[in-house]
């Protein structure tokens, strides 16, 4: 008797899975050559626009995720615990973030002494995505305790551990995560026995792996050993600018682009549904609209989009609040529980990261970094601001792609000169497409366990 | 046998360590290996979808073909929601229970036996599919109908009660449908958008649907399970096998504007729902300013 509605909740976020365009999402599946042929599809896709190093498989195979086929052994199951952890640094919590004022990491251990491996998620994600998941199964398969954590720029680790509140600096948000790393591996259980510590992040993860590392050398807190990053990104600016790009090329400026974007998928599943004789609408007939929906260049590109923007809406809101900046927020009246944020939030999606970057975070920085210029922040924001480590320091390690559109192919080109003999470059998966198929699993145990390059290399 | 319930629910929420900085609790094992070949058996399924969609509305094309919504008859991108106060109080205290009470119970819940879970979950589905026979025939949807009504007769009896859903394997899969469907068929719109204690998102015409079915099984008590002391442990049963299969956490991403987006899928999902009962007839078209479910 008890809840027949709340059945629908997890078919609501399919629907949003297939709106935000991750469609099918990582760990679905792409639809088998065969299905191209199908008269539908049989016109020539138009070229959409790319962008960084993205190509047509790129940018499908970063919405797709690896195929199941090609995924690497994982095992069958994998224990876990989620660790809610209330930080002593946390400012105060806004009312209309209640729910963020824990940090919730996770934690997979071993019954054994084992190294750690800790998993820094990409932008905006929490510490339990599709993407960490994966991760998570092949490292703990291959014997690691994993503790999986939230980007520094996902809401909830910005309300529950930020020590800003305004998230975007590259060594700002190391050094709160690396404070939290440390304050969760001081409080775990005694009967995890961790021998060693190693990181992985993907994404913009990757680089916050690396700077968390460089920070621990001058530290010493924790004795990090091995990073591993995964599709970083150089210039943090360049390629969320990137993004921004992609935005307003596959789906056009402002909100109104965006509605006419909701009008036409809605209409497109709206018609497929009432074709096929359906009695609900669940995630089977959202898999086969999904596919029916997304064809083209510019749509797969629109979907990517759309999804990073609605991440930055986060990030965006939440910086003003804490920032006091009064873009969307009223710093003297702060929003209720009780209040609409709708307007908020659809002022927020037409507002490209430029526009973060000029209003929230320059401000606030450049308020407490008097030396502090425009152009400065924008430089301290690469991940070559540790050139030397990276390119000295034989223990950073880079998995990426030659079709990943987060970078360009200078900032490709200076990752390969950096990291030299300790960077693989793969030809498929655009951004984060590679996860867990077997070459890239496989390369990142041997990069983790200290036997990369391979001799035979 | 409400304190048999308390106490479970007690029980559930002690479970787990809890120091001053953190407090961990164990969640049910993740199972990558055959999430994995699940997702690869999907892929004939998927294709076939995709096939199957495509061959049916060029087959619709060529036929009858249903009257195409194009984006100007999309609904607002607004949501219809004049009780918006009441309901972002009832989603956050939904949101905590479910944090605190309900999400904990249902993870202790994962960790029984799955054949014991799956006997369970077919029991309620069976009992359900009395409430689904007499929806439908309201809808004059005959077939499907007497489809529920087979799959009650065969899994009560071949299926022991409905512990086995016996159907299913039989080729004769259910689909669940309720009062709320039926008054969307006779035409009613989901009107403002409605959070209800406990249960989540919903519309007013879908409370009311909920309330009527739960009328139905009510008055129809199914064996004595809907009154008296024995109700609460039924519909407490009920309520964890239901929640433990639904893979939803409030607030996972931490975004700030969840509410807002909950009911942006919600109601979008029931009005295309909504143009799938009358397939034949034109679309509703509302104008721009109005929003959407009014």
């Amino acid at each position: 008797m008890m809840s027949a509605r709340l059945k629908l909740i997890p078919f609501a976020l399919i629907l949003s899975v297939v709106a935000a365009g991750a469609a099918v999402a990582a760990g679905q599946v792409e639809p088998p050559q065969s299905t191209s042929q199908t008269p539908a599809q049989s016109a020539p896709p138009s070229p959409g626009p790319a962008i960084g190093l993205a190509d047509s498989a790129g940018l499908r195979a970063t919405v797709f995720g690896t195929p199941p086929q090609d995924m690497a052994v994982l095992p069958a199951k994998v224990p876990l615990s989620e660790i809610n952890a209330e930080l002593p640094w946390r400012l105060p919590v806004p009312q209309v973030l209640w729910f963020d004022a824990k940090l919730r990491v996770w934690l997979s251990a071993q019954d054994k002494p084992a190294p750690l491996a800790i998993v820094i998620s990409g932008t905006g994600s929490d510490g339990n995505t599709k993407t960490i998941s994966v991760l998570r199964a092949a490292l703990y398969g291959a014997g690691y305790h994993v503790l999986t954590m939230p980007s520094p720029t996902s809401p909830a680790f910005i309300v529950s551990a930020s020590s800003t509140g305004v998230a975007g600096d590259l060594m700002r948000d190391g050094k709160d995560l690396y404070a939290a790393m440390q304050e969760i591996i001081a409080h775990l259980p005694r009967k995890v026995r961790v021998t060693d510590i190693d990181l992985v992040g993907y994404s913009l993860g990757g680089a916050h792996a690396a700077i968390v590392k460089s920070i621990d050398a001058t530290e010493h807190k924790l004795k990090i050993h091995r990073v591993v990053m995964i599709n970083p990104p150089v210039s943090l600016f360049s390629s969320v600018g990137r993004l921004d790009r992609l935005f307003a090329a596959a789906i056009g400026p402002g909100d109104q682009a965006v509605e006419l974007l909701y009008r036409r998928l809605y209409a497109q599943i709206a018609n497929l549904y009432r074709a096929s004789d359906r009695l609900e609408l669940d995630e089977n007939f959202l898999l086969g609209a999904g596919a029916a929906t997304l064809k083209t260049d510019a749509e797969f590109s629109a979907a990517i989009a759309l999804t990073f923007r609605l991440q930055l809406v986060d990030m965006f809101f939440i910086g003003d609040l804490y920032g006091k900046t009064g873009v969307v927020t009223d710093p003297a009246h702060p929003p209720k529980v009780s209040d609409s944020l709708e307007g908020i939030q659809r002022d927020l999606r037409a507002k490209p990261f430029a526009d973060y970057f000029a209003r929230v975070f320059a401000p606030y920085y450049l308020k407490r970094r008097p030396d502090a210029t425009s152009a400065s922040l924008i430089a301290s924001n690469r991940l070559d601001i540790i050139t030397d480590t990276l390119r000295n320091d034989g223990d950073y390690y880079a998995q990426t792609t030659s079709n990943d559109l987060i970078l360009n192919k200078s900032e490709l080109a200076w990752l390969q000169d950096t990291l030299s003999a300790r960077i693989v470059v793969y030809d498929h998966g655009g951004h984060l497409g590679e996860i867990g198929d077997r070459q890239q699993v496989a390369d990142m145990l041997d990069m983790l366990s200290g036997s990369w390059p391979r001799s035979t290399q | 046998m409400r304190a048999a319930v308390l106490a479970a629910l007690l029980a559930a929420l002690l479970d787990g360590c809890a120091s001053q900085v953190l407090s961990i609790r164990t969640v049910p094992d993740q199972t990558p290996a055959a999430d994995n070949a699940a997702a690869a058996a999907n892929a004939a399924a998927f294709a076939d979808a995709v096939a199957a969609e495509s061959a049916n509305s060029s087959a619709q094309e060529a036929q009858d073909a249903p009257p195409l919504l194009t984006p100007a008859d999309a609904p607002s991108m607004y949501t219809y929601d004049p009780w918006e106060r009441l309901n972002r109080f009832t989603y956050r205290f939904n949101a905590r229970f479910d944090e605190a009470i309900f999400l904990p119970v249902a993870d202790t819940y994962r960790r029984a036996p799955a054949p014991i879970r799956a006997g369970i979950h077919n029991f309620f589905g069976n009992l359900a599919e009395i409430d689904s026979v007499i929806n439908y025939t309201l809808q004059w949807r005959l077939k499907y109908g007497w489809r529920s009504f087979t799959r009650l007769a065969i899994n009560s009896t071949i299926g022991i009660g409905g512990l086995f859903d016996v159907a299913t394997k039989l080729k004769l899969p259910g689909t669940p449908t309720g009062f709320a469907t039926t008054l969307a068929k006779w035409g009613m719109h989901p009107g403002p958008y409605l959070v209800i204690p406990l249960l989540g998102p919903s519309t007013l015409r879908d409370g009311v649907g909920f309330l009527g079915d739960y009328g139905a099984e009510y008055g129809i008590n199914v064996a004595g399970l809907y009154r008296g002391n024995v109700s609460w442990g039924v519909g407490t049963v009920n309520a964890i096998d239901q929640r433990a299969n639904i893979n939803f956490r409030y607030y996972s991403g931490g975004s700030p504007f969840e509410y807002e987006t909950i009911r942006f899928l919600y109601v979008r999902r029931r009005l295309i729902e909504d143009e799938g009962l009358h397939p034949k007839e034109p679309v509703k078209k509302t104008a721009d300013e109005v929003p959407a479910g009014k």
